[in-house]
C-alpha cells in the first residue's frame, strides 16, 4: 500500500491539486461562468492538443525537436483561408507544383542513372535556369492581395493570365522536375527502373495539372459557388494536406540529410520559422485576415442561443446555450474535432501496422531497423502526420482567431510549455499537457476580466492579458522543479 | 625567451589599429569632417557590429564551448537593456552604478534560469529558456508596468550622459564600444583558456565522461551561463545605450535568432567567429536592404539555412579545416610559377 502510493506520488498530487483547485474555483465562480471557462480551456486545449501531438511523436520517433512546427500551423491556416475565401492563388499555383513533382517522378523511368556523375552539376544549373525561365514575370503578389476580400468574389479578369503562357510554364516546370530529378538520380547505384504501371502516377499528374490548367477560372466559380459548408470542410482537407506535404518535404529534403548533426537540425527548423513567416509576409502580405465563419456556426435570430446540442443540429445557431450562459457553436466543434483526432491518433497507435512501428520507433529505433522496416519512409510518414495535425489546428482556428503571420509563435509556444509539463515523446502527456495548459489560459483569461481576490486581499488585484500569457511559463518552472522530466514521461 | 607575436596575433593587432583609425580613413576619402555625414554614418554602422559581436562571442560561449543550446539567450540582453534604462530614466543612477547593477541583476538572473532549466538538458533545455524568454518578452510587453517599462511602445528616450551620448558625441562613443567589445573578447580568452573553459569543452564533448572524472558538471554549466549571460546583458546595455531606447523586441525570438545567425555564419566553437559574423550580418543585412528592399530577411534566411547545410562550420571553422590546404596549394603554383619563369 504504502509502496504503490510512493509509486503514484505524482498522479496522487496531481489529483489532490485539481480537487482543491475545484474547489477553489467554484467557490469564486459561479456554476455557469465556471462551465463557459472549462469549455474555453477545452477549445484552446483541443487546439493546443493538434500541435503538441505532432510535436511529440515527431520528437518521440526520431528525436528532432521541430521548432518550425508553429510555422506550419500558420500555413496550414493561410492555405485553408485561401481556399476558403479566395482559392485562386491556389488553383494557378497547384498545375505548377504538380507539373514539377510530375516531371521529377519521370525522371526515375528513363536512363539517367546510368549517365557519368560529372552531368550532374551541369544538369542542376539547367534545371535552375529553365525553372526561372519558366516562372518568369509570373506575378504571386497581385493573384495574393485579391484575397484580402475574405469570402467574397472578385473579378476574374484580374491578375490572370492567359491560358496558353499558363500552360506553356506548367510544362516548362514539368521540364525543370524532369532535369531535375535527372540530377538527383544521377550516380546512385540503387536506382532500378520503377514497375510500369507505377508510371501512372507521373503521368495522372501531369495530366492533372494540364486538365486545370485551362479550367482554372470555372474550378475558382465552381468552389466559390459551393455552399460554405463544403468550403470549410475542403479548406479543412486542403490546409491539412498541403501542410502534410510541406512536412513530408521538409523531413526529405532538410532533416534526413542531418541525422548525423542532431544539432543543426533544430537550427534549421529555426531558419524555417524564418524563411515561412517571411514567404508568407511576401505572398499573402504582413496585415492579418478574418475567415468568416461557415453557416453551420454563424447564424443568428430570434430563436437563438440553441438550447442544447441536439437542437443546434437542426438550427445551426452561432452559439448554445450552457447553463443559461451563451456559448460559441464552432468552439464546441473545434473541441470536438480534438477529441476526434485524439481518439483518431489513438487507434492510429494502438491497432495499426502503422502505429506498432511508431511504438517500437519510439522505444528503440535502431532495433526496428534491424528489423528490416523501412524506418526513413515512416520518419517520413511521421513528419507528415504531425505537420498536417498541426496544419489542421490551423485551419480550425482560423474562424475563431483570425490569421496572422504571427499566429504560429504563440502557438509554438504554449506548444512547448504543453510538451515539457506533459513529458516529451508520451503521446498521453502531449494531450494532458494541451488540456492542463488550455484550461490554465482559459482561468487566466477570466481572472483579467474580474481581477483575482485572495482571502487576505481587500480588494481584487487586476492585471493584464500578456501576465496571464506569461503565467503558463511559471506551470511549466513549477512542473520542472519537482518532476524535470514532465508529468508523463519517462525518468533517464 | 624573446616576446614575438604569432600571425594570429599580428592579424588581431592589425585589425584593431585599423579599427581605431577607420574614422579618419572614411573621413579622409568621403571629404567630410570625422563628426558628421558618410564618417558619422559608418561609426554608427561599426558601433552596432561591435555591441552585437559581444552578444554573439556570449552565446558561443554557451554553445560553441559548452555545448548547450539555448534559445533564449534574448532574455539577458534585453534584461540588460531595461535595467539600464530603467535605471538611468526613472531611478536617476549615474553610468557607472547603472552598468554595475546590469552586472549584478544579470549573474542572479542566470544563475535562477540556469538552475531551472539546467534540470533538463539538450533539446528541452532550448525550448525551456524559450519559454523563460518569452515570459520576459510578454511581461515587457505588459501594460501592467507601463510606468516603468513603457508596455509595447518600449521605454523611449533613456537620457544618456552628455560625455558619451551617440548622437553628439558619436567618435567617443565608437571608441568606447571598441573598448567594450576588446575587453570583452579579452575576458572570454581568458576564460575558455582557463581550466575552467578546459572543463567546459570537456563537458561539450562527453558530459558523462566529465562526471565520471569528478567534475560537478552542473556547476561548470552555471558558470558558462553566468558568464555568457552577463556578456549578453552588457552588450544589451550598450545597445540601450546606443538606440537611446529599449523596446519588447530586445527580448524577442528574433534576437535570439540573430545572435544564433551570427554564431552559425562565423563558426561554433571559436571566439572571433561570432565576432566576424556579426560583421558580416549587420553589414550584409545593410547591403542586402539596399538592394533586394524589404524582402531581404527571405533571402537572410535561405542563405542561413544553406550555411547550416553546406558550412556547418561558419566562416573561421571552414577557414581553420581548409587553409592549410589553401595555403600551400598557392604556394605550390606559385612556386611553379617562379620555375616557371627561371626556367623558362
Amino acid at each position: 500500500m504504502i509502496e504503490w502510493i510512493q509509486r503514484r506520488r505524482g498522479l496522487i498530487a496531481g489529483i489532490v491539486a485539481a480537487i482543491l483547485f475545484a474547489v477553489w474555483a467554484s467557490s469564486q465562480y459561479e456554476p455557469r461562468v465556471l462551465a463557459s471557462i472549462l469549455l474555453s480551456g477545452l477549445t484552446l486545449g483541443a487546439l493546443y492538443f493538434l500541435v503538441t501531438s505532432g510535436l511529440s511523436l515527431i520528437f518521440g520517433l526520431m528525436d528532432v525537436l521541430n521548432f518550425a512546427h508553429g510555422t506550419l500551423f500558420m500555413i496550414g491556416a493561410y492555405i485553408g483561408f485561401t481556399l476558403y475565401a479566395n482559392p485562386r492563388l491556389l488553383l494557378n499555383t497547384l498545375p505548377f507544383v504538380l507539373a514539377f513533382v510530375a516531371g521529377w517522378l519521370l525522371a526515375r523511368w528513363l536512363p539517367f542513372s546510368s549517365l557519368p556523375a560529372g552531368h550532374r552539376r551541369p544538369l542542376w544549373v539547367v534545371a535552375v535556369l529553365v525553372g526561372v525561365f519558366a516562372v518568369w514575370g509570373f506575378e504571386l503578389a497581385p493573384l495574393a492581395t485579391t484575397a484580402l476580400s475574405s469570402g467574397g468574389r472578385v473579378p476574374t479578369e484580374q491578375a490572370q493570365a492567359p491560358v496558353g503562357i499558363f500552360i506553356a510554364r506548367t510544362l516548362g516546370l514539368a521540364i525543370t522536375g524532369l532535369i531535375a530529378g535527372a540530377a538527383f538520380v544521377i550516380g546512385s547505384e540503387h536506382a532500378r527502373r520503377p514497375a510500369n504501371r507505377d508510371l501512372a502516377w507521373p503521368l495522372g499528374l501531369l495530366a492533372l495539372a494540364l486538365i486545370i490548367a485551362p479550367l482554372r477560372l470555372s474550378a475558382e466559380g465552381w468552389i466559390l459557388a459551393l455552399d460554405s459548408n463544403t468550403r470549410f470542410l475542403l479548406a479543412l482537407v486542403a490546409g491539412a494536406g498541403g501542410g502534410a506535404a510541406l512536412g513530408g518535404l521538409m523531413e526529405w529534403s532538410l532533416i534526413r540529410p542531418l541525422y548525423s548533426r542532431p544539432i543543426y537540425q533544430v537550427l534549421v527548423t529555426l531558419g524555417l520559422v524564418f524563411v515561412g513567416t517571411e514567404l508568407v509576409k511576401g505572398i499573402w502580405g504582413p496585415g492579418g485576415y478574418f475567415m468568416e465563419l461557415p453557416a453551420w456556426f454563424s447564424r443568428r435570430g430570434p430563436s437563438c442561443p440553441s438550447p442544447n446540442l441536439i437542437a443546434w443540429l437542426q438550427d445551426n445557431c452561432a452559439s448554445i446555450d450552457v447553463l443559461g450562459r451563451p456559448f460559441p457553436s464552432y468552439r464546441i466543434f473545434i473541441i470536438a474535432l480534438g477529441i476526434a483526432m485524439f481518439i483518431g491518433i489513438a487507434v492510429l497507435l494502438r491497432y495499426t501496422r502503422l502505429g506498432m512501428i511508431i511504438r517500437a520507433g519510439v522505444q528503440d529505433g535502431e532495433m526496428v531497423q534491424a528489423l528490416g522496416i523501412n524506418v526513413r519512409r515512416v520518419f517520413t510518414l511521421v513528419f507528415a502526420l504531425g505537420a498536417g495535425l498541426a496544419a489542421l489546428g490551423g485551419v480550425a482556428a482560423a474562424p475563431f482567431l483570425g490569421i496572422s503571420p504571427g499566429l504560429g509563435q504563440e502557438f509554438q509556444l504554449q506548444a512547448f510549455i504543453a510538451v515539457v509539463i506533459g513529458g516529451m515523446g508520451s503521446f498521453t502527456g502531449a494531450a494532458m499537457g494541451a488540456l492542463l495548459v488550455g484550461l490554465a489560459r482559459a482561468f487566466g483569461d477570466q481572472m483579467v476580466l474580474t481581477g483575482i481576490q485572495l482571502p487576505w486581499m481587500s480588494e481584487a488585484m487586476t492585471f493584464s492579458p500578456s501576465i496571464a500569457r506569461a503565467s503558463t511559463v511559471l506551470i511549466m518552472a513549477l512542473v520542472l522543479l519537482l518532476r524535470p522530466a514532465g508529468l508523463f514521461g519517462k525518468k533517464e | 625567451m624573446r616576446d614575438r607575436f604569432t600571425s594570429a596575433q599580428w592579424a588581431g593587432l592589425t585589425l584593431i589599429g585599423g579599427l581605431i583609425i577607420f574614422p579618419f580613413v572614411v573621413s579622409l576619402f568621403s571629404g567630410q569632417p570625422v563628426g558628421e555625414g558618410v564618417p558619422k554614418f559608418w561609426q554608427g554602422m561599426l558601433i552596432q557590429v561591435f555591441i552585437l559581436a559581444v552578444f554573439a562571442m556570449s552565446y558561443d560561449i554557451l554553445m560553441g564551448y559548452t555545448g548547450i543550446l539555448s534559445f533564449g539567450h534574448a532574455l539577458f540582453f534585453g534584461t540588460g537593456a531595461y535595467t539600464i534604462g530603467i535605471l538611468l530614466k526613472h531611478a536617476g543612477w549615474d553610468l557607472g552604478s547603472a552598468l554595475l547593477a546590469v552586472i549584478v541583476i544579470a549573474i542572479i538572473q542566470s544563475l535562477i534560469i540556469g538552475l531551472l532549466s539546467l534540470r533538463v538538458s539538450g533539446v528541452y533545455f532550448a525550448m525551456v529558456t524559450l519559454a523563460f524568454a518569452q515570459m520576459f518578452f510578454l511581461l515587457a510587453e505588459a501594460t501592467d508596468f507601463r510606468q516603468w517599462t513603457g508596455a509595447e511602445d518600449g521605454l523611449q528616450s533613456i537620457p544618456v550622459p552628455a560625455w558619451i551620448s551617440p548622437t553628439t558625441e558619436r567618435l567617443r562613443f565608437y571608441y568606447v564600444t571598441l573598448a567594450f567589445a576588446i575587453v570583452m573578447y579579452l575576458l572570454a580568452r581568458q576564460v575558455v583558456n582557463s581550466p575552467t573553459g578546459r572543463v567546459m569543452m570537456a563537458i561539450r564533448d562527453n558530459e558523462t565522461r566529465a562526471k565520471v572524472l569528478g567534475y560537478h558538471t552542473l556547476t561548470f554549466k552555471l558558470i558558462a551561463i553566468t558568464v555568457s549571460g552577463v556578456m549578453a546583458a552588457l552588450a544589451g546595455a550598450f545597445n540601450a545605450l546606443w538606440n537611446l531606447n529599449a523596446n519588447p523586441a530586445v527580448l524577442g525570438v528574433g534576437t535570439t535568432i540573430n545572435a544564433l545567425l551570427m554564431t552559425i555564419i562565423g563558426g561554433v566553437g571559436s571566439l572571433i567567429g561570432p565576432m566576424l559574423g556579426a560583421g558580416v550580418i549587420q553589414l550584409l543585412g545593410y547591403w542586402l536592404n539596399v538592394f533586394f528592399g524589404p524582402s531581404w530577411p527571405l533571402l537572410f534566411g535561405i542563405v542561413y539555412i544553406l550555411i547550416v547545410l553546406f558550412l556547418p562550420y561558419g566562416i573561421v571553422g571552414t577557414w581553420r579545416l581548409r587553409s592549410a590546404g589553401w595555403l600551400a596549394m598557392w604556394r605550390e603554383r606559385s612556386r611553379s610559377l617562379i620555375r616557371f619563369f627561371h626556367h623558362p
